[in-house]
């Protein structure tokens, strides 16, 4: 995971124009009421700044975690038994998949996904079919399913 | 009769294919995707290469501008539980598949293994693709091959099994669609090749 250009852009307005907005009518001598306003929200874009960096951390964390599981973890597959979707993620539908999941060492169990997925990806997710997962080995339930 | 409708008959004549009215693959891939159901039009259905069945056909549509691709489509099921996807795309090719929002994790990761191969083209996988795979299929007879054989704007993409070889040519004659084929078929082929192995 990294960030983009845009994520980088949206941190970078938020957190320097709230500062901005902050700071500089309190040292420009403007008015009391105003300044009060301009602060109020300049503390909010900063909030935003730092929740937005909060998130970025979060899926970055996700994502070292992901590769961690593909690197060291035990190699299976998931048959897809049920595929569906009820929403969209930045034009990209939010799968919920049903999966038989089997592992080597660890037998074969049904579990539960939800991933968002481009159009192509999900049109395929139909049942019966075979992808490959990787399982962390200390936790059966920890998986990265290859789609 | 337009150029390209007397291309299309001409490489029908020349290599057996049958006309198709018209030919909807459906969302198999993401040039298919981007072109939202615009089917293909002309369209042949046949051999495209050697043991390598398929349709060959025109994908237009518009998108803030005209665009128009040449598409070869064929199927090799069993790449499915090897690669669920695999695109090759030529360099400079504008695409929307690898888009993120900011914050979002990447849905792909470059193969950037083949400086040779990677001088033409992109090609991105699943981040969580086994790699032993994709350096056996991308074996350096097959990097040398698309390098120097496919036509010069030639592309693939491999998801779940689909494989659609694509020139941007809007008039490439029969003999570029006959090259078209040939292409596709001989990726096809490798890939099945590398399936069984």
């Amino acid at each position: 995971m990294q960030l983009n250009r845009v994520g980088v852009g949206l941190i970078a307005f938020f957190g320097l124009a709230g500062a901005a907005f902050a700071i500089v009518p309190i040292l420009a001598g403007v008015p009391g009421e105003v300044a009060g306003i301009l602060a109020s929200v300049g503390v909010i874009w900063v909030l935003v700044a730092a929740g937005l960096l909060w998130y970025a951390r979060r899926q970055q964390r996700k994502a070292a975690h992901q590769d961690w599981i593909f690197r060291q973890g035990l190699r299976g597959t998931a048959t897809v038994l049920h595929a569906d979707s009820h929403a969209e993620v930045n034009e990209m539908p939010l799968m919920s998949l049903r999966l038989d999941l089997a592992v080597p060492g660890h037998g074969t169990r049904e579990v539960k996904r939800r991933e968002i997925m481009p159009v192509f990806a999900a049109s395929r997710m139909q049942q019966g079919l075979v992808l490959p997962v990787y399982v962390n080995p200390e936790d059966a339930d920890d998986f990265v399913l290859v789609w | 009769m337009s150029a390209v409708d007397s291309a299309y008959v001409e490489l029908a004549a020349d290599r057996g294919l049958g006309q198709l009215p018209g030919f909807d693959p459906g969302q198999l891939t993401p040039l298919l995707v981007e072109a939202k159901g615009a089917g293909l039009q002309p369209a042949l259905r046949g051999a495209l290469g050697e043991g390598v069945d398929g349709v060959v056909g025109q994908l237009a549509y518009q998108r803030n501008r005209k665009f128009r691709f040449q598409v070869a489509l064929t199927e090799v099921p069993a790449a499915t539980a090897f690669a669920p996807r695999v695109f090759c795309i030529r360099r400079g090719r504008s695409t929307r598949d690898d888009e993120f929002y900011g914050f979002e994790t990447r849905h792909s990761k470059l193969w950037t293994e083949s400086t040779a191969l990677n001088e033409r083209y992109e090609v991105a996988t699943s981040p969580f693709q086994d790699p032993m795979w994709l350096r056996q299929l991308f074996s350096p007879s097959l990097v040398d091959w698309l390098g120097t054989k496919p036509p010069a704007d030639f592309s693939f993409e491999l998801a779940y099994g689909a494989l659609l070889g694509s020139v941007e040519s809007d008039d490439p004659g029969a003999a570029g669609l006959a090259a078209l084929c040939e292409a596709t078929a001989h990726v096809a082929t490798r890939i099945r090749e590398e399936c069984e192995e």
